[in-house]
């Protein structure tokens, strides 16, 4: 049996080498390879997809000892919260390399990174090896550093130094993955054991809780530790936004369901009142500071802070329930919001970045009308905001249902962050208004619509939108397979 | 004797090499002392790992063959090979070359002789032997500014090291012995243990340059040659951290020892980012790097005969160091002492410049580097041992040394400034940028095969 999760994983890496050792090859040659290596991943994702996941625990597990003296090892395999985020990541990186084909400054660095950083992402998603888990977080934190350092826009040094700093917190995971380990009877750093015998209880498991919240909290991320994510989003190029927004966001909230929920049960249901109450923050403020923008890309930004802060809610509802049932509807309904979130967010990135590319600014008073000077590109806009803001038939539709669903079970006054999607629904009418309906002004009149490469890369994420949207059954069912045996 | 003798090869291997090379230097040839001395230091590394899984004592307890003392051999020879190389790319040509070599090889060896201590004489003569050395080295170039530096090292040598001496009498009127092994007698003299245990620590602390103990050492290493920065960065203070454990496995827990290395550890690491924070002087700004360094080292040791991680942690840890650290000194000598001669560095030199980037983030413990493997063995120890706030502190200071770290890698990727004067692109220097390409390879190893180590180590 092919050991398709490593190949997976490491495919991109081998890509990178393989950039590497080509430093004269011209620009072209180079993207191929980052397409064709990203594509292969996809491909591989897709295989392990066919595979599938089970009802008893991990799947797809592949083994290799390490560091046996430690008890830490090579551990990775899927299950169904991990593997519809394998999936998308791997999509969303070979979009975005169709997208960044045209980047002409340094290709042979930029291709490298993204291939670095696409393997980190997937690493982050199939360890289950807590030293393992941390190395990959790390390593995608590194990277887009880099990657926002070397191709960002304006004020870029600031925004990449604030993005690392700020990630930096996450060094209080490392501590609860010690305070885990050393919890383990045998010590170990295996992810399952943890799952299934929770290691810590009592205050140390509520302080290593605590330190996880911490961590992922800002990754994901949770008012008041978002600051970081408008500036490092505004000053990302295009592909950067897309994979920090829809690959690396996630590692926050399912950081929260694998580490916080799975393996300090006990803790986070005492703590999930207060967890409760953060995402139900996130989502308002992040709506309404949403409205509050001019700048289209922060606008994107920070309904990323409300759609995140959906999940969160859902999570914290997990824990709070006692019915197995409300239970699993509601991580049904978080993972397949990280889901959404991601294609969805991912089009609307590259829509922006795609109307920065022709117009150089993104300042919504600016345009008008531009749905008659470029109707491709206004009406994926169209469908990618309505979207956004949840209309049914869309991709966020049944997530968010099936979160505010389980919300009315256990906690229902917190289902007033239904106001959340009022809001969105405002903030997205009135932008679309400003910028793609009226009268066309005069200087977009020469505007020219999307280019083939461009409806390559935007294609696949809108057919999914409308795809998950109308049949989410192909997606819940992987997930609900976990879901619904997670006991805690 | 003779079954001794045999255990101590490496030392003798060192040692004659030292007197070769001196003779070498004395007739005027010093490319034949540098082929001396590498030769040497590389036979002695190689007839070390026979040693390996040996755990004795020789000349009635005083000289220590263990674990410890058998892998100081193993990292610091060829760190000292690394250093050697690179002072041939500094000092290479210049009058009384070949001293040089011999006095880094006699310093080499006092850090082992510190490293194997199994009494408290022995430590004297590891701080002398490995001190004299240090002063000659600093002040080589003989110009004002190193030998101010040298004075100012000296006079700090001897202040500490007269305090250090005074102490231990201390312990020998309380044991009534200078081994090691006997401190266990001082279990119901808590007081004197205490006196002999701070004197201790402002002998071996002013040689790993502890904070409060570390003042000469940035100005020691500014006005020494770069490489001779770099080599006592890194041999010697290894030595006499390695030495501190070799103390304290023996020390009685009734003087609370832990509790005093803890504080201790604390002002290094805190003291030591925070100072480097404000450098522009890249030797002096990795001088206080080193110095919150050392101060990591002290989690491994406050968990010696805790924390079965203790020493395996504090071992990996001085590995990555060693590599790490004169990797990144290798490349400020490719490059040049002010933070702006960094400038742009990344995109003109892309090869050395990423293998800076990964130098940094080493020494800030991002994984999957040598420097993350060592730190996470040292937070595990420290943890292990009872010490979870240490260790929160020392991950905080973490966050601390990557604002330090960027400071020179930030500069690394802006482009210059237009109207600032240009910045002669760096001369090749083929030594150097074998010493950086082999760092870079332990400091990626040592991340990935931390396995091979540890599984020595057990």
């Amino acid at each position: 049996v092919l050991p398709m999760v490593s190949i997976t994983l490491f495919l991109p890496l081998l890509g990178a080498l393989l950039v590497m050792t080509l430093r004269k090859a011209p620009a072209q040659v180079v993207h191929a390879i980052g397409i064709v290596t990203s594509g292969l991943t996809l491909v591989g994702a897709l295989w392990m997809w066919s595979r599938g996941v089970n009802e008893t625990g991990f799947a797809q597990l592949e083994e290799l000892d390490w560091m046996p003296a430690i008890g830490a090892a090579y551990r990775v395999g899927v299950d169904g919260i991990s593997l519809p985020l394998v999936l998308l990541s791997a999509l969303l990186f070979f979009v975005s390399f169709i997208y960044s084909a045209k980047v002409r400054e340094r290709p042979h660095a930029y291709v490298v990174l993204m291939l670095l950083l696409e393997t980190a992402a997937i690493g982050t998603f199939t360890a289950l090896d807590a030293i393992l888990f941390y190395v990959f977080f790390e390593v995608s934190l590194v990277s887009m550093y880099f990657m926002i350092a070397g191709w960002g826009h304006e004020d870029r040094q600031r925004a990449a130094l604030m993005f690392f700093i700020y990630t930096l917190l996450g060094l209080p995971l490392l501590l609860a993955i010690l305070g885990l380990y050393l919890g383990s009877e045998p010590h170990t750093f295996d992810m399952r054991v943890w799952i299934d015998n929770p290691p810590l209880e009592g205050t140390a498991a509520m302080l290593a809780l605590v330190a996880m919240l911490f961590t992922f909290a800002v990754k994901t991320p949770v008012f008041p530790f978002h600051t970081w994510l408008p500036a490092a989003h505004v000053q990302a190029p295009a592909a950067g936004s897309v994979i920090l927004a829809g690959v690396m966001l996630k590692f926050g909230t399912y950081g929260l369901v694998r580490f916080a929920l799975q393996m300090t049960p006990d803790a986070f249901r005492e703590a999930g009142i207060v967890v409760l109450v953060f995402g139900v923050i996130a989502a308002l403020y992040g709506a309404f500071a949403a409205l509050a923008q001019t700048d289209l890309k922060r606008l994107i930004a920070l309904t990323s802070v409300n759609h995140m802060g959906y999940v969160i809610v859902g999570i914290a509802i997990a824990a709070l329930a006692l019915d197995p049932e409300v239970r699993a509807i509601a991580l049904d309904g978080s993972v397949l919001q990280m889901v959404s979130h991601g294609l969805v967010t991912g089009a609307l990135f590259f829509l922006v970045g795609m109307l920065q590319d022709r117009a150089h600014t993104r300042e919504m008073d600016q345009f008008g009308g531009l749905l008659k000077v470029v109707p491709v590109l206004g009406w994926s806009f169209v469908l990618a905001a309505f979207a956004s803001l949840g209309l049914p038939g869309l991709a966020h539709f049944p997530a968010e249902f099936q979160i505010f669903l389980a919300t009315l079970r256990v906690e229902p006054v917190a289902v007033i962050v239904i106001l959340g999607i009022v809001i969105t629904a405002g903030l997205y009418l009135r932008a679309i208004g400003k910028v793609f309906l009226g009268e066309p002004r005069e200087q977009w009149t020469g505007m020219s619509d999307l280019n083939t490469r461009e409806i390559l890369a935007l294609a696949p994420l809108l057919i999914l939108i409308i795809v998950v949207g109308i049949a989410p059954a192909l997606v819940l069912d992987t997930i609900h397979k976990t879901t619904a045996m997670l006991q805690f | 004797m003779a079954a001794d003798l045999a255990l101590l090869i490496p030392e003798i291997i060192v040692l004659l090499t030292i007197v070769f090379a001196l003779v070498a230097e004395m007739l005027r040839l010093p490319r034949i002392a540098l082929g001396v001395t590498l030769l040497g230091l590389l036979l002695a590394t190689g007839m070390t790992l026979p040693l390996l899984g040996v755990d004795t004592s020789i000349f009635g307890g005083t000289y220590r063959i263990d674990t410890l003392s058998t892998w100081a051999k193993l990292i610091l020879l060829p760190a000292t090979v690394l250093s050697i190389l690179l002072a041939r790319a500094e000092l290479g040509g210049s009058d009384r070359e070949g001293t040089v070599y011999v006095l880094v090889t006699l310093v080499t060896l006092g850090s082992l002789v510190l490293a194997s201590a199994g009494d408290t004489m022995l430590l004297v003569l590891g701080i002398l032997l490995s001190g004299l050395g240090s002063f000659a080295l600093v002040a080589y170039p003989r110009d004002d500014a190193a030998t101010e530096a040298a004075m100012k090292f000296f006079v700090f040598a001897s202040v500490t090291g007269a305090v250090m001496i005074f102490g231990l009498s201390y312990w020998f009127g309380g044991s009534g012995s200078t081994l090691l092994s006997d401190l266990a007698r001082l279990e119901t003299k808590p007081v004197v243990a205490a006196v002999g245990l701070i004197a201790v620590i402002v002998g071996l602390g002013y040689k790993a340059s502890l904070v409060p103990f570390h003042f000469w050492a940035p100005d020691a290493y500014e006005g020494a040659p770069v490489s001779i920065a770099a080599y006592m960065s890194v041999v010697p203070k290894i030595g006499a951290i390695l030495a501190l454990a070799q103390v304290v496995r023996d020390l009685p827990m009734s003087t609370d020892w832990p509790l005093v290395i803890a504080a201790v550890s604390v002002l290094t690491m805190t003291y030591g980012y925070l100072a480097a924070l404000v450098q522009s002087n890249v030797v002096r700004l990795l001088a206080y790097s080193s110095v919150a360094q050392a101060g990591y080292f002290l989690l491994g040791i406050v968990a010696v005969g805790a924390s079965p991680l203790a020493f395996e942690s504090i071992i990996v840890f001085a590995a990555a160091y060693a590599a790490m650290n004169l990797g990144a000194f290798a490349v400020v000598m490719a490059t040049g002492r002010t933070l702006d001669t960094f400038s742009d560095i990344g995109r003109k030199k892309v090869a050395m410049g990423v293998a800076m980037v990964i130098f940094l983030l080493s020494l800030a413990g991002i994984p999957p580097l040598a420097g993350f493997v060592g730190k996470f063995l040292l937070f595990g120890a420290s943890i292990d041992a009872g010490f979870t706030w240490l260790t929160v502190v020392a991950i905080l200071n973490s966050v601390l040394s990557l604002a330090v770290y960027l400071r020179i890698v930030v500069p690394m990727y802006r482009p210059r400034d237009d109207d600032a004067p240009p910045v002669p692109a760096p001369a090749p220097m083929p030594w150097v940028r074998l010493v950086w390409v082999i760092a870079l390879i332990f400091t990626l190893g040592i991340g990935l095969a931390a396995q091979a180590m540890l599984g020595q180590l057990n």
